[in-house]
């Protein structure tokens, strides 16, 4: 894929038709100027750092990406992810330590084994499972930071926005650990 | 009472005003919730920066302060002194990365703005959970107990004494100096060991920090870095260490013979004995396992002739029980069985050696007096050493042992010196030689004569057997010509462009380099002290890279081969580099600082399902009553400094989960498996994240570009 580091670039709808070939059916006038909101769980360590680098050798990413900081991939509760979509995510995205560099052991592989399954839960509540993502990628990893955010933000854009039919399932998760 | 909160913008000269519209974005910030002052600065960083925010945050009354600068990983620790210079908790604060993470990152300056005001929003929004943390302290124990007495253990044990600290030495063997003891000289000096070693033993033995435990075993680790708690156990030497002066009286009138196990079995020991001569500490022992007085009773030969009255036979096993900070595990290792490999026909055909039991033929005070004899007697003319024995190979060890090549080489340094007349041929397939000293070690061998490198194509494919009283070595050869080696010609060569040659040559002594396993007793080790061991056995150190010498278990540092195969010069590294990990750790006088970002459990909530217990990467987890050596002294009521008040504890206290604040380091994995959501990982709890989560979401920018679709929705 040709590095797409302009925000408008990728947001054009020619970009768009040459790597679909064709919008979603009869969603076309929403998509047209549809702009997904992807929140990306970075932990402290390794992926938060390659952000940062990426920064620092200013790369290009699109600005849909908004980032929160957790200590460690593995405290990324699947609660987090419900919360993003019920409050507007059209993607989530996890991002750790590539396996074995975990600053806390195997605190990736944690995150790994909820991603999973929580991939298999994600179906049952309607929501396209691949609008999460879980990636590992390291501090020195800036190119790779941008490639699979684009890439994400990419194929969300593609899928459309996020209807929850069942808005009100998920809004019942957050309730028992409100006072956390 | 309404939080008051103070926003600070950082233009960072130019690198964020440029990209990002901050007129805009201190609007907006102005019109959150909460939010009483909102300003931006040309360098916050700097000394003017960060007198503006200490000044505002003492005249504006603010509470909590969000700073939207650079990464917190550039300036978070600048910014939490400032709070604290102004009399607010640190953690009440939330840095914003609109630097890295937006002005850096997006060239569209309408975006970037955009982006900039939701992590505003949502810093502002997740600031009002943050609560103030404390790091707490506790006092510690500076003694520190160093398990093995070889040279990892004693570089370990001479550094901490250094600062007058107590150390525990103990030792299983009834003798100090480990494996290294039992070697004639070591590589790449060619040193002679013991005038290495024997000054550094001296030491240990008359250092009044150390406390010797030889023949002692530990049984049972309880507790925490700082505050640890171990059993001994002390086996009885029956012989009075203080009186006893190693004369060796008592030998020559034991009757019960046994192999003797420090020179590998290849000669024999009295039941009373000193291992090897010049053995320290120079006392003797008695195996009781073999001694007559002990498994037919009657037998008092030793104690009827030894002239200082040293032998008591009634001394029994003692259990002492030591309270340290800190633990070095150097346990060593052991060498691969070559009985387990059949084609070296180990154990059936005669002169074939381990390199530990060459090692002890080449000493000294070894079996034959340092010569090098065959069974019959006499020397050997022709020596084979055959390389990686166990090593490099996917049926053993995959590991290269990164020590074979080395001694390998020394053994022919001295088999050249001993007996210049004999050939000697290397069998190997390729060499390790890294290091400033190694290859000149290699290359000193290329000019003297009777030394010849067979590279062999596969050393699986060897093969021994016995003909005519010699050893008859079956191999396929790739020898390049040794100009190549000389001169380090075309380096990784290919196997298929050099013929090979399937040839045999007979040998009168052949000597195995037998690959470093994990000690046979690693496994035992590894449960009492609760630390991991990775595939091969070794202790798994705590980050391969940046912390070699300590283990996922704070206050448990690894050193020597116990951690992986190791030369002796980075095992004495390591063993000072435990030594100094718990010097700058456990400081006289100081209390021990803990994290304050650590999870805790809600005692109302948690069901003692004991889900969390099994994935803390620490083991800081217990489900254990307070009165527990595991749980912090602090919680046990004992010294009662902070649940003090709380006196008696509840009854249902006892079937949950604790946490273990020195152990814990805050990364959060718990709490996020806790299905009760009893458990709060500080500083990141569901509360902060999910504030944050709808301020990135919930701003104009989300709706703007969520289009109408939210509002049907």
């Amino acid at each position: 894929m040709t590095k797409q580091s302009h925000h408008s670039e990728i947001a054009s709808p020619s970009v768009r038709n040459d790597k679909e070939g064709c919008f979603r059916k009869g969603n076309k006038a929403i998509m047209s100027s549809f702009e997904p909101k992807i929140i990306g769980f970075l932990c402290n360590w390794c992926s938060y750092e390659g952000a940062d680098s990426c920064g620092r050798a200013r790369k290009e990413y699109p600005s849909n990406f908004v980032v929160i900081r957790v200590m460690c991939s593995g405290r990324i509760d699947p609660q987090f992810i419900l919360e993003a979509f019920k409050d507007g995510a059209d993607g989530v995205m996890i991002l750790g330590c590539h396996p074995g560099d975990c600053h806390y052991k195997e605190g990736n592989f944690n995150a790994l084994r909820r991603y999973t399954l929580l991939k298999k839960m994600l179906k049952q509540f309607g929501i396209e499972e691949d609008r999460v993502k879980l990636d590992w990628v390291s501090a020195s990893e800036g190119d790779k930071f941008v490639r699979v955010v684009s890439e994400m933000v990419e194929k969300v854009r593609v899928m459309g926005p996020l209807m929850l039919i069942q808005k009100k399932q998920l809004k019942n998760h957050r309730e028992h650990r409100g006072n956390l | 009472m309404a939080e008051r909160i103070g926003v600070f913008v950082c233009e960072c000269g130019p690198n964020i005003k440029e990209a990002i519209d901050l007129d805009t974005v201190v609007t907006f910030a102005q019109g959150l919730k909460n939010v009483v002052m909102v300003k931006s600065f040309n360098l916050l960083c700097s000394e003017a920066g960060k007198k503006l925010i200490e000044e505002n945050i003492t005249k504006n009354n603010l509470t909590r302060v969000v700073i939207a600068a650079c990464s917190p990983r550039e300036h978070e620790h600048t910014f939490k002194k400032v709070l604290s210079n102004a009399g607010l908790n640190p953690y009440l604060l939330q840095l914003v990365n609109i630097r890295e993470q937006c002005a850096w990152v997006i060239k569209n300056k309408t975006l970037a703005t955009e982006k900039a005001k939701a992590m505003i929003q949502a810093a502002v929004e997740r600031v009002i959970h943050h609560e103030p943390l404390e790091s707490k302290d506790l006092e510690c124990q500076m003694d520190a107990l160093v398990v093995g007495a070889g040279i990892a253990g004693i570089s370990a044990a001479l550094t901490l004494a250094q600062k007058n600290r107590k150390v525990y030495l103990v030792e299983k063997s009834p003798v100090i100096g480990g494996k290294v003891a039992l070697y004639e000289k070591v590589f790449p000096t060619l040193e002679c060991a013991s005038c290495v070693l024997d000054p550094v033993l001296d030491k240990v033995l008359h250092n009044e920090q150390i406390e010797l435990l030889t023949l002692s075993e530990i049984q049972e680790v309880l507790g925490f870095f700082g505050n640890f708690i171990v059993k001994v156990k002390k086996n009885a030497r029956c012989v009075d260490t203080k009186t006893c002066i190693g004369c060796g009286a008592c030998f020559e009138v034991c009757p019960a013979k046994v192999k003797n196990e420090y020179n590998e079995g290849l000669d024999e020991r009295r039941a009373i004995y000193i291992p090897y001569a010049g053995a320290l500490p120079n006392v003797a022992v008695i195996d009781r396992e073999h001694c007559l007085h002990f498994q037919t009773e009657g037998c008092n030969a030793c104690q009827n002739t030894c002239p200082f009255s040293s032998i008591n036979y009634e001394e029994n096993d003692e259990v002492q029980e030591l309270r340290v900070g800190a633990i070095v595990l150097a346990t060593g290792f052991d060498v691969f069985d070559p009985k387990r490999a059949p084609r070296y026909g180990y154990g059936k055909i005669d002169n074939v050696y381990t390199s530990l039991e060459f090692e002890r033929l080449l000493n000294s005070n070894g079996p034959t007096g340092g010569k090098i004899l065959l069974k019959n007697g006499q020397p050997p003319k022709k020596i084979a050493l055959i390389h990686c024995v166990g090593s490099r190979t996917r049926e053993y060890n995959e590991y290269c042992s990164g020590i074979c090549c080395m001694y390998s080489l020394k053994f022919a340094h001295m088999v050249n010196e001993q007996l210049p007349d004999s050939s000697i041929s290397e069998f190997y397939s390729d060499f390790c030689l890294p290091g400033k000293e190694s290859q000149g070690f290699f290359n000193n061998l290329l000019d003297k004569n009777g030394i010849e490198f067979v590279r062999v194509k596969d050393l699986d494919s060897i093969k021994f057997s016995e003909k005519k009283g010699k050893i008859l070595i079956q191999y396929k050869t790739i020898n390049p010509p040794s100009s190549t080696l000389l001169k380090g010609g075309k380096r990784g060569l290919q196997d298929k462009n050099i013929p090979e040659t399937l040839k045999s040559d007979p040998f009168d002594m052949v000597v195995l380099s037998v690959a470093i396993e994990a000690a046979k007793d690693a496994q035992d080790l590894a449960r009492i002290f609760d630390i991991p061991q990775g595939k091969d056995g070794f202790f798994t150190e705590e980050h391969t890279e940046l912390s070699p010498a300590s283990t996922i278990k704070e206050g448990i540092f690894i050193a020597g081969c116990a951690q992986g195969p190791k030369d002796v010069q980075s095992t004495v590294t390591q063993g000072q580099a435990a030594a100094g990990n718990i010097l700058s750790r456990l400081i006289h006088g100081e209390k021990l600082v803990l994290e304050a970002i650590t999870a805790t459990v809600d005692e109302d909530l948690c069901s003692g399902c004991k889900i969390c217990i099994g994935l803390c990467p620490y083991k800081a987890i217990t489900y254990n009553s307070p009165e527990s050596p595991h749980t912090p002294l602090w919680k046990r009521g004992a010294e009662g400094d902070f649940e003090g008040d709380k006196g008696g504890f509840s009854d249902k206290k006892e079937n949950l989960a604790t946490i273990n604040e020195v152990l814990c380091r805050g990364c959060g994995i718990c709490a996020a498996a806790c299905p009760s959501g009893a458990i709060k990982a500080k500083h990141f709890t569901d509360k902060q994240i999910f504030a944050e989560i709808e301020g990135l979401l919930n701003t104009n920018y989300a709706k703007t570009s969520k289009m109408s679709l939210r509002g049907t929705g």
